[in-house]
C-alpha cells in the first residue's frame, strides 16, 4: 500500500513537472531561435504588418532575404482591427518575437511607446528621417522623437467618373468646398447615377478632423472644441445630401449593410467616391470591375470658406517601429532603411507609395497604376499625389473620442436627435473624457 | 482499514480531477481574483504605471450614461430567452407527434445552433437590409408601407438582434424539450384523454408541468448564455448605430480590448457577475412555485 501511495504521489508530481516543463520548454525554444541564429552569424528578424503577404510584403522580404543571407526576415501578418492590434500588443508586452512592427495610427503608436516597446531611433545617426521623408514626417514625432519611421505616402482624395463629369459639363476641381461638392453630386446624379457620392467609412470623418486640427480639439480653457460651427456645418451638409438630395446613401444603411462603396463607384452606381490610394488596388482589377471610363482625382473638399484654412487628411503612414526589446536592433535598422528607400516598391501596386525621396515619383506611379495607366486621368492623379501643397495631418485623437463622436453623429443621421443636441452631447462626452484622462 | 481505504479513494479522486482543477485554477480562479483586484486600480494594458484608485472605477461606472444604456439594452436582449423557449416548446410538441418530414424538420431547426456565428451575422444582415432585403420586401408585399429599418435604426436594432438570437437558440431549446417530452409516460397522456381533456388542456395541465424542470434548466442556462454573449452583436453592429445595441458584455469588451481600460472593464465585469448572480438566486428561490420534480 505504501508503494501505491508513493506511486500516486509520483504520478501527480510527474504531471505537475510535465506541465511546468511544458511552459519552460516553450520559452526556451523561443529564445533559442534567436540566440542560436545569432551564434551562427545569422540573424533572424520578424516583422509584423497588416498587409496580406501576397499583396507585396512576401515579395519584399523574399527580395531582401535573397540579397542578405546573414539577415533573414520573416513577415507575420496581423489584422489591423481591435483583435489584431491586441494580438500585436500582447506579443510586444510578453516578449515574443517581434523585431519590427507597423503602426497604422498614432493612437496605437502612443500606447506602444508608453509601454516601452518602441525604440527611439535617435540613436542611429546615418539616416535623416526629416530630410528623406519631408515635412509631413514630423506629425509622427512623439515628444520630439522618432520612435519609428513613416514609410508610405498617404493620399486621401475624391475619385470621379470622368465620363459623367464630361456629360455634366463639369471640370475636375483642384480645390473646392463641401457646398460645391454637394452641387457636383446633384448634377452628376442627374446624368444617371443612383448616387452622386459614396464615402469610405475610413474617410468619413476626415472633414471633422480637418476642422479640429486647424482650430484645436480643445479650447484654450481646456474644454472641448467639438462645438466649432464647422462641425454643425458638416452634419447639416451631409444630412441634406442624404435626406433632401438623396445623393449619398443614408449612413444607417451604409453601416449595417457594410456597403461595398468601391464596387459601387467602379460598377457605375455612384459618380464620386471619397477614398484614398487603396482604391487603385480594386480599380486595377479589370476582370472583376471592368469599366470603359477614366477615373479622375480631386482633393477632398473643405468645410472652411477660405482655401488657406484647409488642412487635409494625409501625411505619411505605415510607421514602422523597432521593438526596443529586440536582440537585433542593428539588423532591424538596416532592413528598415532598405525597406523605406525603395525596398517596399512591390507594395506600391496595392497603393502603398513610398514616401522616401530616394524613390523616384514616376517609378512609384508606374508601379501604382501597372498595366492600366491609360484608364486614369494622370494629370489630376499627379496633382492629388504630389502637386497639392495643402498642409496635411495624421489623426491623433484617442479611440474613445473617435467612437463617442461617431455614436452621436450616427444618432443624428438616423434622425434620432437634432444637430444642436448632437453637438451638445459630443461636447459633454468629450469633456467627461478629458476630465477622466487628465 | 475502512478509513484508510476512504483516504486512498479520495486521494485518487483528487488525482483524477487534478488536471482539470489546474485548468480551472489557472484560467478561471486566478484571473477572477486578479480582476477583482484590478477593479480597484487604474490599470491600462501597455501602460507602465498602475495606481490603486479605490472605488473610482465603480463611481465612474455609476455616473457613466453608457453603462445605463448598456444595462437597458442587456435587458431587452434577455427578452429573447423566454420567447425562444416558448416557441421551442410549441415546435417540440408538434414534432414529438408523428408528422411528415419529422426528422428533416428537427435537423433543420437545429441547424442554426451549429452554424458559425459570423456566417449567421452576414446572412441576417442581408435579410434585414432595409430597402432591398427580403424581410422588408415581404412586409411591403403584405401591405406594410413603412417597414422598420431594423439594424439601420436605433429603435429597431435591438429587436432585430433579438429576432436573430431567438432563431439561433430555438434549435437547442427544442432538442432539450423534445428529450423531456419523450420521457413523459404515455399512460399519463392516455389518462388525461380518458378523463376528457382536450389537446390544449393536456398540454397545459399535463405536459407543461411535467417538463417544468427542463424549462427551469433552459431558463437559467439561457439567461446566463445570453447575458454573456457579445460575439453576435460584435459581428453585426459593433454596438451601433449610435449605441443602440451596446450590451454589457460588449461594453466590457470595448473598454478592455479597444480602449485597454482594464481597471474599468474589470469593474463592469463584476457588475455583470452580480447581475447574473442575482438572477440565478431569484430563480432558485422562485422555482418552488412552479417547478415540479
Amino acid at each position: 500500500m505504501r508503494i501505491k501511495r508513493g506511486l500516486t504521489g509520483l504520478i501527480v508530481g510527474a504531471l505537475m513537472l510535465g506541465l511546468l516543463a511544458g511552459c519552460v520548454g516553450k520559452n526556451e525554444t523561443n529564445g533559442g531561435d534567436n540566440g542560436g541564429g545569432a551564434a551562427a552569424g545569422k540573424v533572424k528578424l520578424t516583422m509584423w504588418g497588416a498587409v496580406p503577404p501576397e499583396n507585396g510584403p512576401q515579395e519584399v522580404v523574399d527580395t531582401w532575404n535573397a540579397k542578405n543571407p546573414d539577415i533573414q526576415v520573416e513577415y507575420v501578418r496581423f489584422v489591423n482591427d481591435d483583435d489584431g492590434n491586441l494580438k500585436l500588443d500582447t506579443a510586444l508586452s510578453t516578449g515574443q518575437n517581434v523585431d519590427l512592427y507597423v503602426n497604422y495610427t498614432l493612437t496605437n503608436l502612443d500606447k506602444r511607446i508608453k509601454g516601452g516597446t518602441a525604440l527611439d531611433l535617435g540613436e542611429f545617426t546615418d539616416y535623416n528621417i526629416d530630410e528623406k521623408m519631408g515635412e509631413d514626417a514630423a506629425s509622427w514625432k512623439v515628444d520630439g522623437k522618432y520612435y519609428g519611421m513613416p514609410t508610405k505616402k498617404n493620399a486621401a482624395f475624391f475619385a470621379l467618373n470622368m465620363k459623367a463629369l464630361d456629360q455634366a459639363g463639369l471640370s475636375v476641381p483642384t480645390a473646392w468646398t463641401w457646398d460645391e461638392a454637394r452641387e457636383y453630386a446633384l448634377k452628376l446624379k442627374a446624368t444617371g447615377f443612383k448616387y452622386g457620392l459614396v464615402q469610405h467609412t475610413a474617410s468619413y470623418v476626415d472633414p471633422l478632423d480637418s476642422v479640429l486640427v486647424k482650430n484645436g480639439y480643445v479650447k484654450a480653457d481646456g474644454t472641448s472644441n467639438l462645438d466649432d460651427p464647422l462641425v454643425t456645418k458638416w452634419l447639416e451638409t451631409l444630412n441634406g445630401m442624404m435626406k433632401e438630395d438623396a445623393t449619398t446613401p443614408p449612413l444607417g444603411e451604409q453601416l449595417t449593410s457594410k456597403m461595398p462603396v468601391e464596387n459601387m463607384f467602379l460598377g457605375g452606381e455612384s459618380a464620386m467616391i471619397n477614398i484614398g490610394e487603396w482604391l487603385i488596388r480594386t480599380s486595377n482589377n479589370m476582370t472583376e470591375f471592368p469599366r470603359d471610363w477614366k477615373i479622375a482625382f480631386a482633393p477632398v473638399p473643405r468645410l472652411a470658406a477660405q482655401e488657406a484654412d484647409m488642412v487635409k487628411s494625409g501625411g505619411l503612414g505605415d510607421f514602422i517601429a523597432i521593438n526596443s526589446k529586440s536582440k537585433n536592433k542593428e539588423a532591424a535598422w538596416e532592413f528598415l532603411k532598405w525597406y523605406a528607400d525603395g525596398g517596399m516598391m512591390p507594395m506600391a501596386a496595392g497603393g502603398r507609395l513610398p514616401s522616401s525621396n530616394a524613390v523616384d515619383q514616376q517609378t512609384a506611379i508606374d508601379h501604382l497604376l501597372g498595366d492600366y495607366a491609360d484608364s486614369y486621368d494622370k494629370e489630376s492623379l499627379e496633382f492629388v499625389l504630389y502637386g497639392d501643397e495643402t498642409p496635411t495631418f495624421v489623426r491623433s485623437i484617442a479611440q474613445e473620442v473617435v467612437d463617442l463622436r461617431a455614436q452621436e453623429y450616427e444618432k443624428f443621421f438616423l434622425g434620432n436627435q437634432t444637430a444642436e443636441v448632437t453637438v451638445q452631447n459630443m461636447v459633454k462626452r468629450h469633456n467627461d473624457w478629458l476630465k477622466q484622462n487628465q | 482499514m475502512h478509513k484508510s481505504w476512504m483516504k486512498r479513494q479520495s486521494r485518487l479522486g483528487y488525482l483524477f480531477i487534478g488536471p482539470n482543477m489546474i485548468g480551472v485554477l489557472l484560467f478561471f480562479i486566478i484571473p477572477a481574483v486578479y480582476s477583482f483586484y484590478l477593479m480597484f486600480t487604474d490599470y491600462k494594458f501597455m501602460s507602465p504605471e498602475t495606481h490603486f484608485v479605490g472605488l473610482d472605477n465603480i463611481r465612474r461606472m455609476l455616473n457613466d450614461d453608457l453603462f445605463g444604456v448598456a444595462m437597458r439594452n442587456t435587458f431587452v436582449f434577455l427578452l429573447a430567452v423566454p420567447v425562444s423557449m416558448g416557441l421551442a416548446f410549441i415546435v417540440a410538441v408538434a414534432l414529438n407527434k408523428s408528422v411528415y418530414w419529422q426528422k428533416t424538420l428537427r435537423a433543420l431547426y437545429f441547424m442554426p445552433y451549429i452554424t458559425s456565428g459570423v456566417a449567421i451575422a452576414f446572412v441576417w444582415m442581408l435579410l434585414f437590409q432595409p430597402t432591398s432585403g427580403p424581410i422588408n420586401g415581404f412586409l411591403r408585399g403584405i401591405g406594410i408601407t413603412n417597414p422598420p429599418g431594423w439594424l439601420s435604426t436605433t429603435e429597431w436594432s435591438m429587436v432585430a438582434i433579438d429576432i436573430i438570437w431567438i432563431w439561433f437558440m430555438l434549435g437547442y431549446n427544442m432538442i432539450i424539450y423534445l428529450a423531456a417530452l419523450q420521457e413523459i409516460p404515455e399512460e399519463l397522456i392516455e389518462a388525461a384523454r380518458i378523463d376528457g381533456a382536450r389537446p390544449w388542456q393536456t398540454i397545459r395541465q399535463v405536459i407543461w408541468p411535467l417538463v417544468s424542470p427542463t424549462t427551469f434548466l433552459l431558463l437559467i442556462t439561457g439567461l446566463i448564455m445570453t447575458i454573456k454573449n457579445f460575439g453576435i452583436i460584435q459581428a453585426i453592429t459593433q454596438g451601433g448605430p449610435g449605441n443602440s445595441t451596446t450590451v454589457l458584455s460588449l461594453f466590457i469588451y470595448q473598454n478592455a480590448f479597444r480602449y485597454y481600460e482594464m481597471g474599468y472593464a474589470a469593474a463592469i465585469s463584476w457588475a455583470l457577475f452580480a447581475i447574473i448572480m442575482i438572477f440565478t438566486v431569484l430563480q432558485w428561490l422562485g422555482q418552488k412555485r412552479w417547478v415540479h420534480y
